[in-house]
């Protein structure tokens, strides 16, 4: 059961600030030495509460690779997740209504010029966070990927290499499983290729390759973390094929998507981690010198404590900073929710002749990063293109928005449902300085600010983003596509937390580990230094491993200085 | 544009009773026909607004065709007095219930000054038109002065339209089965075809 003792007084946290002054008087300070040591009545005797090794405060992309790590390394590990736990067989319906419970639905507000939607456009709560919703698109990034600012002047380099996370990306592709291409068409060769053979390209997949051939445009199945064939995973056992269902956004009911709750945290449970869901954790302990002793959590309605030596912060690149400003920690650099990002994520639909029933087949079949680096570029950085199936009710959800259709054109529109296709982009975006989460005066249930992000386009972006719509209305074209259209819209949630080499101007250093905190770690999409032009849940997961050896190497030099 | 493809009735009705849909699939989509199908007493709204609430969804989605319609703004309601959200808003917009409120009594301003009557009494045009000008921020009152109209008219018509194309019927209007997936899709390329998919009845 999660932690048993009430809410007690007497440890330090924000809101009750108490650090002891440096004492600068002298002879008040000889006395003090002479003294004897404080009276135990000015701390009310704590009662005895439960301590961990380390305690991990989500179970995405960012919390789950790194609790196995642990785990595996013989430590006393809690993960807290926010949502509930799901039994994704049994209670996953193949309906977007029934699966809204999938979604962070606590509400953000959204500001900027080009306001960045949340719920169920990059969001995820339960057991597996926001991976129970992704779409499983699993490129890796490329090399110049982390070197924009060398490559272009703006944005920012990463402070570790790709040589730092290829060794981790080949581990989670033969891991989890990912269905790909071998040899893949883009990027640095590789150590091997993928343990699976691509899956099966659907309607809008064909459309796409057909008509880049026309146009010579490089394509490639995608890499996707869904299993094109039944697969042993090491420490669980076997998981079954993708049945193309389609479904990936709103829940696998298979097994066959490498979320999380069906790979890395049964693996931290077989090495006795403990995932204790439905605890929200709303504050950071803190002792006199500044290091994290535990965290205060809410479940079912009370107040519960658990005491730990090293906190992983990973609950995303909202909530990570939302609970960093709450709590007052780790600010002193002043970057914790700044140089907030989302990948220019445009869409275009087209009407076919031909029946496509873009609801089956894995979402994003088949991939070209020919657009990595556009010969023709006026803009930094590159993008990614891919075919996209889409679930109706979101669909028409983004008819209204997109297109501004209601009345009979909206429902005549919506009856072609099963000829539309589309492809879409995911592209880098440069930090901006009016780019930011902040805590809004506004309160949700729970009494605590609600978090605002403020997100503007700028140049880069809509740059970025007229060179691939014009792409892909070229490419809608020689498909044989009409009543093409775009949609703009970002996608993922990145920054906030960024990574670097200085205190000055970085939340977290190379390792994850939090700048003035020596025992709080911070792994998810917020310590991204820049977006990458690629989807972001591999190299979160990449980092989340890379994090954890980080980690247990410093105990192991702790524990050889102990010894000696 | 060619005319638009029909599906033959009681597709989906017929799927969701068959083993190609899961339990906890069916369980879901019996459950949204019944709830439909129940009368409703607003819970959130005042009887007048909650009319002109329907009037209003009415023109979003109109259902000449329907004997029954499918009704949206119950689901609006229900969602309003529970408190729930989508987990995200608009920062230019108040919240939700506040919106509404706002945003209706505007339609209502907007309806009294362009053709001076209640949305609920004018012609179907009118009330398009009326519409039309909250979308396109040429709608005149007090309630846009403080209201961003086109934010608030997308708002609406995201939730309308994603509660109408919930619903089973709406589903089979467009030739949607994704529901009946078991036990797994194998014609997924173009102009593919799994047995138990429906052809278009082409008009």
């Amino acid at each position: 059961m999660p932690g048993e003792e009430s809410l007690e007084e007497g440890v330090l946290n924000p809101s009750k600030p108490t650090v002891e002054p440096d004492i600068q008087d002298p002879l008040l300070r000889q006395l003090l030495q002479t003294s004897p040591p404080p009276q135990p009545q000015q701390q009310p005797v704590p009662t005895p509460r439960a301590e961990v090794d380390c305690i991990v405060i989500g179970t995405g992309a960012g919390g789950a690779p790194l609790l196995a790590r642990l785990a595996m390394a013989g430590l006393k590990v809690v993960a807290l997740e926010a949502g509930p736990r799901h039994d994704a067989r049994r209670d996953f319906a193949t309906d977007e209504k029934a699966q809204e419970f999938l979604f962070w639905n606590d509400e953000r507000l959204s500001a900027g010029r080009t306001p960045t939607s949340f719920g169920n456009n990059n969001s995820g709560t339960g057991v597996g966070g926001s991976t129970l919703h992704y779409t499983a698109y699993t490129p890796r990034a490329q090399p110049d990927d982390l070197r924009l600012r060398t490559e272009f002047g703006v944005g920012e380099d990463w402070p570790l290499s790709y040589d730092d996370l290829a060794p981790y990306y080949d581990e989670l592709e033969h891991f989890l499983g990912i269905s790909g291409p071998s040899p893949y068409p883009w990027g640095p060769a590789r150590r091997r290729g993928y343990p699976l053979a691509p899956l099966p390209l659907n309607g809008a997949a064909q459309l796409m390759q057909r008509a880049c051939e026309q146009l010579g445009i490089r394509t490639s199945p995608a890499a996707n973390a869904a299993l094109s064939a039944r697969y042993y995973q090491e420490g669980i056992g076997w998981r079954e094929a993708c049945t193309n269902r389609g479904f990936c956004q709103a829940g696998c009911s298979v097994g066959a998507k490498a979320s999380m709750d069906v790979t890395f945290l049964p693996l931290a449970e077989a090495h006795g981690a403990e995932i204790w869901p439905n605890c929200f954790v709303t504050e950071i302990e803190r002792d006199a010198q500044g290091a994290i002793t535990g965290v205060v959590y809410e479940t079912d309605g009370q107040q519960q404590r658990l005491g730990c030596r090293t906190l992983f912060l990973c609950a995303g690149a909202v909530e990570t900073p939302r609970l960093l400003l709450l709590n007052e920690l780790a600010l002193s650099s002043g970057q914790v929710g700044r140089n907030f990002m989302a990948h220019p994520g445009i869409q275009v639909w087209g009407t076919f002749d031909e029946m496509v029933r873009p609801y089956k087949g894995i979402p994003g079949a088949l991939i070209s990063e020919d657009t990595h680096r556009p010969t023709d570029a006026d803009f930094a950085g590159g993008y990614l293109l891919q075919s996209i199936g889409v679930m109706p009710v979101t669909f028409a959800s983004q008819v209204a928005r997109g297109r501004g259709l209601w009345g009979q054109p909206l429902r005549d529109y919506m009856r072609q449902y099963n000829h539309i296709a589309g492809i879409n982009i995911l592209g880098d975006c440069l930090p901006h300085a009016d780019n930011y989460l902040e805590l809004a005066d506004e309160k949700d249930a729970r009494g605590l600010p609600k978090p605002r992000v403020h997100f503007s386009f700028h140049d880069n972006e809509e740059r970025m983003t007229a060179h691939a719509e014009k792409l892909m209305r070229r490419i809608w074209d020689a498909a044989g596509a009409r009543d093409i259209w775009a949609f703009p819209r970002s996608a993922h949630v990145i920054g906030t937390c960024r990574m670097g080499l200085s205190g000055d101007y970085a939340v977290v250093d190379t390792d994850g580990r939090a700048f003035g905190v020596p025992n709080l770690y911070i792994c998810d999409n917020s310590v991204f230094p820049s977006a990458l032009s690629v989807n972001p849940a591999l190299t979160i997961m990449a980092l989340s491993l890379r994090t954890a050896d980080r980690f247990l190497e410093t105990q192991k030099r702790l524990d050889t200085k102990t010894k000696s | 544009m060619p005319a638009a493809p029909h599906h033959p009735e009681n597709t989906v009705r017929a799927l969701i009773e068959s083993p190609h849909v899961s339990a906890a699939t069916r369980a879901a989509l019996l459950d949204r026909l019944e709830t439909a199908a129940q009368p409703y007493t607003p819970q959130f709204f005042d009887a007048d607004t909650f009319a002109l609430l329907q009037a209003v969804c009415a023109r979003l989605l109109p259902q000449p065709e329907r004997a029954a319609p499918i009704e949206v703004a119950p689901r609006i309601d229900e969602r309003l007095a529970a408190g729930l959200s989508d987990g995200w808003r608009y920062d230019v917009l108040p919240p939700d219930r506040e919106a509404y409120r706002l945003g209706l009594g505007g339609i209502q301003q907007e309806a009294q000054a362009q053709f001076g009557q209640p949305f609920a009494q004018l012609a179907p045009e009118q009330q398009d038109e009326t519409l039309r000008r909250v979308q396109q921020a040429t709608a005149a009152g007090a309630a846009w002065q403080t209201l961003d109209g086109p934010r608030f008219f997308e708002e609406l018509l995201a939730e309308a339209t994603a509660l109408y194309y919930q619903h089973p019927l709406a589903q089979e209007e467009i030739g949607y089965v994704g529901m009946a997936d078991l036990p797994a899709w194998t014609r997924i390329g173009l102009d593919e075809r799994e047995d138990r998919e429906p052809q278009p009845i082409q008009p």
